[in-house]
């Protein structure tokens, strides 16, 4: 995963280094190019000066008339020369190639520019040339110059490619921190990111929208929930009324006082079930607050004193490692307790006689761990999977519960940010870690 | 004492006022807001038990109404709705308790009896049960002039079944009588048979008690004749 800004200047880098990569391929044909070129109109411009003189001068000077030795001139190390001598030619020549020329016992490439001219009825052939290895030597240069002036550019406007769209993504940055900070669609801040982008003031806007409409659906939802506690509680409130009036009649049967007590305990399931999936659903439209500081050894050690009187009744040891206090911040109180009472109860319900319950706490890099492992039952891989839905199957030895604990414990977790953990092993037993956010 | 019961749901209003009744008071019913409303402009009450969710008529409104008129009378708030913020406003208007449906009428009851104590600042007796005193007071427990140690949660259960003695009350009520204010889905029958099983250990280590009685699949009663 690489952040757009860095794809966009590799992207930058990439593609200037292929156009790069070509011109180079391209640069030795171009110098090549442009130094014959230079060379050539050189030769024409020196062939002029040659008949200049020869119009001065007259061609006396350079052949006699008589002669059939030509003209010939070079300087000393054979980069150049000038030749002129008589020929026969039946058409006038002027052109420009690439000859070898034996000066000296020596062959060298020359760049030759021939050119006829008739002085008094007689055709004279022009030769100019400029040897091909003072050429290359140029090119050489040449290209070193520009090879330099390249990697030079490419370096600079690389530089100012990432500054630019560093800045021109700065508000792109800016929503992304601005999601990022909200726990809840309400608390997302609708000041638009200042920029002058039209596609982030979009994007922007479309969030703030987006994030508006989800704050309207939870607040809705929120009022349903009410509305469903109010239509389903009220209900269960009279009948639970009518069957204790019932049950404090003097008097009564043994096996109605039974039957209604039975009664009771399943509309107590009932009642139990609508109060869990109310709380799920109050959790989940946050309807609670996180404002409160406190220490986290405390909360467990309220959790162990409440529910050691049970495990030892069912022979099962708890003990503890809470070394520090643990202070955490922006939290339920009452939330984090169920979360933890929760898994602590499960493990008791889960851990038979001589089992041990061990709850420890820990810093571990800027963040707040809780293990709570026990020697119970332990889960299979399948039954691990399903651990926190709400309705997994109940099994015999899980009391009164409704089945729902461990998900109205997850679901507080998410609330907080906390990371869950569960390893379990049959027979062996099963370790629940909680792994707290960081603290900033 | 007299009560005004504002409920919309009849039948509950019913009950609440059948199960009071027998604990002698006297009951007045209101099924909605523009009734209650009249009654208290009329009336004067001790107590009035308020549901907050009336189809007419705002509850909170209600209990600002009636604070101008009855000023004397004690609120105790009925909701089906649990959130905290209404039970953080019905307190801050002056309410003296709050109880959430489904509630217990023991548990009612035993609210209207410490809002009553508090306000006519009555000092619970000290109770004789057998060979032990109990001083709900100081909560402290003797046995033949030897204190008896008892965890909060024991000495919790032992009170609210001497105060609502010769009844008999369901786990489900203890339970939540003690542990209600942890969150729902807690509950577990088997709590209160361990903590029943620890105090009777420890009482009867310094007496009998044939006065605490297990009644079979219902629950558990304190027995005293007055």
């Amino acid at each position: 995963m690489l952040r757009l800004k860095v794809k966009l200047a590799l992207f930058n880098l990439f593609s200037k280094l292929a156009v790069t990569a070509i011109f180079i391929i391209l640069l030795p044909y171009i110098i090549e190019r442009i130094n014959l070129r230079q060379i050539d109109n050189t030769l024409i411009q020196k062939r002029e000066k040659v008949i200049s003189l020869i119009a001065e001068y007259g061609i006396e000077p350079f052949i006699s008339a008589d002669s059939t030795d030509g003209f010939g001139s070079y300087n000393i190390l054979k980069e150049e020369f000038i030749s002129i001598e008589k020929v026969d030619l039946e058409e006038e020549v002027n052109n420009i190639e690439v000859a070898k020329r034996l000066i000296d016992n020596e062959i060298i490439e020359y760049r030759v520019h021939n050119y006829s001219i008739q002085i008094d009825g007689k055709i004279y052939l022009i030769e100019v040339g400029k040897s091909l290895a003072s050429i290359s030597q140029t090119s050489e240069n040449t290209r070193r110059v520009i090879l330099i002036f390249l990697v030079f550019i490419i370096l600079i406007t690389f530089l100012t490619d990432f500054q630019y769209t560093q800045r021109l993504l700065r508000p792109l940055d800016s929503i992304i921190d601005k999601l990022k900070g909200i726990s809840s669609p309400s608390t997302f801040d609708k000041k638009e990111v200042p920029t002058t982008t039209e596609d982030f003031v979009s994007l922007d806007r479309a969030l703030i929208e987006l994030m508006e409409r989800i704050d309207l659906l939870f607040s809705k939802e929120k009022e349903i929930t009410v509305n469903i506690s109010h239509e389903l509680m009220t209900p269960i409130s009279v009948l639970r009324s009518k069957l204790e009036n019932l049950l404090l009649r003097e008097n009564l049967q043994p096996e109605i006082e039974e039957k209604i007590e039975e009664s009771l305990k399943t509309l107590q399931r009932l009642q139990s079930l609508v109060n869990s999936l109310l709380l799920i659903a109050r959790i989940e439209s946050r309807q609670y607050l996180k404002n409160e500081n406190f220490p986290l050894r405390g909360v467990l050690l309220e959790i162990i004193d409440e529910l050691k009187p049970i495990a030892v009744d069912a022979g099962i040891k708890i003990e503890h490692k809470l070394p520090e206090p643990l202070e955490i911040s922006n939290a339920n109180r009452t939330l984090i307790f169920s979360m933890f009472y929760n898994v602590v109860n499960n493990a008791v319900k889960n851990t038979g006689n001589g089992g041990l319950i061990t709850i420890e706490s820990f810093k571990d890099k800027n963040r707040f761990q809780v293990i709570i492992s026990d020697t119970g039952r332990g889960m299979t891989p399948d039954q691990l999977k399903n651990i926190f839905s709400r309705f997994r199957s109940r099994n015999e030895k899980s009391g009164d519960g409704t089945g729902i604990g461990l998900a109205i414990a997850k679901t507080i977790a998410d609330f907080h940010n906390i990371e869950i953990n569960v390893n379990s092993e049959p027979g062996k037993g099963t370790k629940f870690l909680f792994i707290f956010p960081e603290i900033s | 004492m007299n009560i005004l019961i504002v409920e919309d749901e009849k039948s509950l209003a019913r009950e609440i006022s059948s199960f009071l009744e027998k604990e002698n008071f006297l009951c007045e019913l209101a099924f909605t807001g523009r009734e209650a409303s009249e009654k208290i402009a009329v009336n004067l009450y001790d107590f009035i038990l308020l549901d907050l969710g009336l189809p007419d008529y705002d509850g909170l409104e209600l209990i600002k109404e009636a604070r101008k008129i009855n000023s004397e009378a004690s609120f105790i708030i009925i909701t089906a709705r649990g959130a905290v913020e209404d039970k953080v406003k019905g307190l801050n208007l002056g309410a003296d308790d709050y109880l959430a449906k489904p509630f217990a009428l023991v548990e009612l009851l035993s609210r209207i009896n410490a809002v009553a104590r508090r306000k006519f600042n009555i000092k619970t007796e000290d109770i004789q049960l057998g060979d032990f005193l109990i001083q709900i007071q100081s909560r402290k427990l003797f046995c033949k002039g030897n204190e008896v140690e008892l965890t909060k949660k024991e000495f919790d259960l032992l009170q609210y079944l001497i105060l609502n003695r010769n009844k008999v009350l369901t786990r489900q009520q203890l339970y939540e009588h003690i542990w209600g204010n942890i969150l729902d889905d807690q509950y577990d029958s088997n709590f209160i048979d361990v903590h029943i099983k620890n105090l009777r250990k420890k009482l009867n280590a310094h007496a009998p008690t044939p006065w605490l009685e297990t009644v079979r699949g219902v629950g558990y009663r304190v027995t005293i004749e007055d």
